[in-house]
């Protein structure tokens, strides 16, 4: 017993004398302190001496255990596999390295629940992916840039590391916007993660915005061509229609009306409910615009129209009837995601703010564009065919639901030269030559981004719809939220049918936005959804 | 012989440690997982209830507000305990200071004249002078900024109640709440039934199962007509509606705020939870100014049936008064002093203090509107913390809840309340006119809340 004891204090007398050890002999002696008491009695009965070796071993294990848990979570460690080359630098450039305090935030405080909360657990779930990637995976075939998103950093972000640290969610030096939205915290961690505002204190994005973005969209340069007419349109044919005073113009498909079944048969891989009782419907002629809306095509509406001073929706709606238009506020944050802008679809207007722009399109050419019903919608995806998709494959084969697919990947070829979804996209918006149109010659139906129509969302619209046939149907007569069609670059095979339907999600996409009230021009979360124009034959043809 | 007796008393030890250590694990656990058990003054989270505010360093309020009410509030401030002072004023027109300052210096006191202040941003000028506490007793409108400049300015608080008009209002409460903890600042609400010595010892009873679980509550405040001030020569739009503040709604929040709010408060504190959703009623009869209701009847949900009506009416000449009811599945109270049996026997009343010839007083030992003050100055001098912020803001949310649900005639549910963006009043406070629609709100109309 005794020399037990005198071992045991000369180990921690020979452990305490370096500074760096003084935590590991800390966690050592307690687990000394409860081996002692538990095996005692045995002791007691005489079984001391194998008991003593049995200690020393399991001291020396925890020991040595305790320096490799240090060691592979240093950075150094961490760096040495996550080679990716953008990770050092964007950290060093963080806040989290880079602030007033001098305090550096290590790579395993974030990327690891704190230690008593699952630490060891996840660091072996983390490490045994980590070493999977390092052995088997090509770095430079990662998409690392869709890894950041938010999407994804949840996923190896730990919440409970950023409260961790940072206790005191309500400094006196927070804004009042960071009041409400630490408030809004506090009572919401369901539905908003730390993540959501603070996306990039951890690796610097230089496109990352959190503030009014004042600047958004505006040019520096003065465009070389500018058009002075809107497009003269005769007959019922495909035209270019040109943005007055703007060098943006853009192409406008005939769709000829007809009939078509509209919605998807039970039988269908992964058809909802609402997808149905499909309905014969007929639709007349329209023009749809051939992409959907582009960012230099909004941006000419956004500058030629954008306040500063704010507009209840209320006061909005009452002078929609009024000839001068007033455009969006500036947005918060960067609406196109520093992916670029140009030809790529514009995303994060709101509904209202799709529609204020049809208005405006219409003043500026004369003709009346607005977002497409729908049933134009489906009527022009569909483009004849009755399947679902207007190209061939099968939904089951093209979905990434399901483990077998991970081993016998089925040929995507097909829908890869039609679709920008889930499986090509790398995460965000592609420029719309990358695909190919569908029989009516328009592009993206489905896929790159989802798109707004003009209808109230009802899940059960369908069956409420009498005819045969169904005559331009527009949707329930009132509702909360609208329908949103096509899927996005984000969406899986399965929600890119032509007869999948979705819906906008108005409080979920501005629960970060800040101001007060709530932006009815922009939303704060919601970046995968856009819109395409539609023309009225009548207000075109009729005029002569 | 020496080795043995050691080892013999090392075990002893070890043993006793053992078996110590089990009972204390057994006894957190039996807490733990005790419902039985009563639960103490303390566990409650009520207030210690001192007849006066102990000894301590000299404290010097300022007050915010000196009319009626604020005046009120610094005397009962400087009658909590010794060592405490009313140091300097802020109100927006001179004569309220001048008669606040006339009133204490009845008292021998005298407030120093450069330490009050007029205007709207007289406040934050006695922010900076030399005080400890600020007592905030403006009308209701105007308490969510100055709460946050005298967080801000580490200022221990009293407020009156209602602390908002409007849900914007009540988050900036609710987050400087959180600084004012992060900072060990107390604060202390007008909700006096909170330290009122009989509705505490009837909660007491009611929290440890007196009346079994709570199934209904209803919660009344029916008052004759309520004081008013017809327009004067002179007077621009912003100074008569601030000196009629209690017959506008962005000023005062409707009288649901104004005064029901106290019984509102007592159904969310015995019911232990905050209403769901509410739908209601209201509207103006009798009023002869501002844009006010003078009557509502709500219903508030709490979820799992249980319901509270909430009635509050200021017309002369109606069945009047003021209390609460909360009905239990044992017995029911009024909250105030006495809990009856399920056949409207009386199980427990309150015992109030007697006066020289033994007879019992109607009234607890120390006012209810001085105790809030010793239990502000008991926190500050004992470093025992005290912050009713939050739950003040929870309850005049619940009745923007409820008034909003009137306005409207729609059914207003909590998260909807809580993340509105409503916010009263003009778009810039200063003394002339004012460009705002007063409208008596009417129910169906309303597009939505937010």
């Amino acid at each position: 017993m005794i020399i037990l004891y005198y071992l045991y204090k000369k180990f921690s007398f020979s452990l305490i004398l370096s500074e760096r050890f003084r935590y590991q002999f800390y966690e050592v002696s307690m687990k000394f302190r409860a081996l002692f008491s538990g095996l005692r009695s045995l002791f007691v009965k005489g079984a001391g001496y194998v008991f003593l070796s049995g200690i020393l071993i399991t001291g020396l294990l925890i020991f040595l255990g305790n320096r490799a848990m240090r060691y592979t979570s240093t950075d150094e460690y961490c760096l040495s596999c996550h080679s990716h080359p953008h990770v050092e630098p964007t950290w060093r450039q963080s806040t989290h390295y880079d602030n007033e305090s001098g305090v550096i935030v290590h790579c395993f405080e974030c990327h690891l629940p704190p230690k008593g909360d699952n630490h060891l657990m996840m660091k072996i779930k983390h490490g045994a992916k980590d070493v999977y990637g390092e052995w088997f995976k090509d770095a430079d075939k990662i998409n690392w840039e869709e890894k950041s998103t938010l999407e994804n950093a949840i996923h190896y972000t730990y919440m409970s590391g950023c409260v961790d640290c940072h206790d005191n969610l309500f400094p006196s030096t927070l804004s009042k916007e960071g009041d409400e939205a630490h408030l809004y915290y506090t009572q919401q961690k369901e539905t908003v993660t730390c993540l959501n505002c603070h996306l990039s204190v951890g690796h610097y994005d230089e496109n990352a915005i959190h503030a009014k973005n004042v600047d958004f969209g505006k040019t520096v340069t003065k465009p070389t061509v500018v058009f002075s007419e809107p497009a003269v349109v005769d007959e019922f044919k495909d035209f270019t229609e040109y943005i007055p005073q703007t060098n943006v113009s853009f192409e406008m498909v005939a769709v000829s009306g007809g009939e078509f079944n509209m919605g998807s048969p039970e039988s269908e891989a992964f058809r909802k409910p609402h997808e149905g009782p499909v309905q014969r419907v007929r639709v007349n002629d329209y023009w749809m615009g051939k992409v959907e809306v582009t960012w230099d095509e909004y941006l000419a509406f956004f500058n030629a129209t954008a306040s500063e001073g704010r507009k209840s929706l209320e006061e909005l709606q009452r002078d929609a009837g009024v000839d001068a238009i007033t455009g969006a506020t500036p947005p918060w944050g960067a609406p196109d995601q520093g992916w670029g802008k140009g030809d790529r679809p514009a995303i994060t207007m709101s509904h209202f703010a799709a529609e204020t722009y049809c208005r405006w399109l219409s003043k500026v050419t004369g003709k009346t564009y607005r977002l497409p019903t729908e049933a134009e919608w489906e009527y022009a995806c569909r483009a004849g065919t009755d399947g679902p998709y207007f190209f061939k494959g099968d939904p089951k084969d093209y979905s990434a639901d399901g483990f077998m697919k991970k081993i016998f990947k089925p040929d995507t070829s097909v829908i890869n030269s039609y679709v920008i979804y889930l499986l090509n996209s790398e995460g965000k918006t592609h420029e719309p030559g990358e695909v190919k149109p569908n029989l009516f010659g328009l592009v993206n139906m489905v896929g790159n981004v989802s798109e707004f129509c003009q209808d109230w969302y009802a899940p059960d619209v369908y069956a409420s719809y009498s005819g045969e046939p169904v005559m331009n149907p527009t949707g329930p007569v009132s509702g909360t939220e609208h329908v949103i069609r096509g899927g996005s670059y984000r969406s899986d095979a399965a929600d890119v049918r032509s007869a999948a339907r979705d819906q906008t999600r108005t409080d979920a996409w501005l629960v970060t936005d800040p101001q007060i009230p709530k932006s009815i021009w922009w939303y704060s979360d919601c970046i995968h959804v856009g819109f395409r124009v539609v023309c009225e034959v009548e207000s075109v043809l009729t005029k002569q | 012989m020496e080795k043995n007796s050691k080892n013999l008393t090392r075990r002893h030890f070890l043993e006793t440690a053992a078996i110590a250590g089990t009972i204390g694990t057994l006894g957190i656990g039996a807490a733990i997982s005790s419902c039985s058990r009563k639960k103490s003054h303390e566990e409650l989270g009520l207030p210690p209830l001192l007849d006066m505010a102990p000894d301590g360093q000299k404290l010097k309020a300022g007050l915010v507000g000196a009319g009626h009410r604020g005046t009120g509030a610094a005397k009962n401030f400087i009658s909590a305990g010794r060592n405490l002072e009313i140091t300097g004023l802020a109100d927006l027109f001179q004569e309220r200071i001048d008669a606040c300052r006339a009133q204490f210096h009845q008292y021998d006191i005298d407030i120093p004249e450069e330490n009050c202040f007029t205007g709207f941003d007289g406040y934050l000028k006695l922010l900076e002078t030399d005080i400890d506490v600020v007592i905030l007793a403006t009308p209701p409108y105007f308490r969510p900024e100055q709460f946050s400049d005298a967080i801000k300015a580490k200022k221990h608080v009293f407020m009156e109640k209602p602390v908002a008009v409007d849900p914007v209002g009540i988050r900036s409460i609710l987050s400087t709440a959180q600084k004012a903890s992060a900072f060990g600042l107390c604060v202390v609400t007008g909700t006096q039934r909170r330290h009122k010595r009989d509705y505490i010892e009837t909660y007491k009873r009611v929290a440890n199962g007196a009346i079994g679980r709570i199934v209904a509550a209803k919660a009344f405040w029916n008052q004759e007509h309520v004081w008013f001030r017809l327009r004067e020569e002179g007077w621009s739009d912003m100074e008569y509606m601030i000196r009629n503040w209690n017959n506008f709604i962005w000023l005062s929040g409707d009288h649901i705020l104004d005064t029901h709010v106290h019984n509102i408060d007592v159904i969310n504190w015995f019911a232990g939870k905050l209403p769901q959703s509410a739908i209601g009623y209201g509207g103006r009869h009798r009023r002869v100014t501002g844009d006010q209701y003078d009557f509502f009847s709500i219903d508030f949900d709490y979820g799992d049936g249980l319901s509270s009506h909430s009635m509050s009416r200021q017309i002369d000449n109606c069945a009047n008064g003021v209390g609460e009811v909360v009905v239990g599945t044992e017995g029911y109270t009024n909250c105030e002093n006495r809990i009856y049996n399920p056949d409207g026997t009386i199980k427990w009343e309150y015992d109030y203090p007697k006066d020289e010839k033994g007879e019992p007083l109607t009234t607890v030992k120390i006012s209810e509107y001085i105790q809030e003050h010793i239990d502000l100055v008991t926190a500050i001098r004992t470093g025992q913390y005290i912050n009713e912020a939050e739950q003040t803001a929870h309850s005049t949310l619940t009745a923007i809840m409820g008034r909003e649900a009137a306005y409207t005639g729609k059914k207003i549910t909590w998260d909807e309340i809580l993340n509105s963006d409503l916010k009263l009043g003009p778009e810039k406070l200063e003394m002339g006119p004012v460009d705002m629609k007063l409208e008596v709100p009417v129910p169906g109309t309303a597009v939505t809340i937010d």
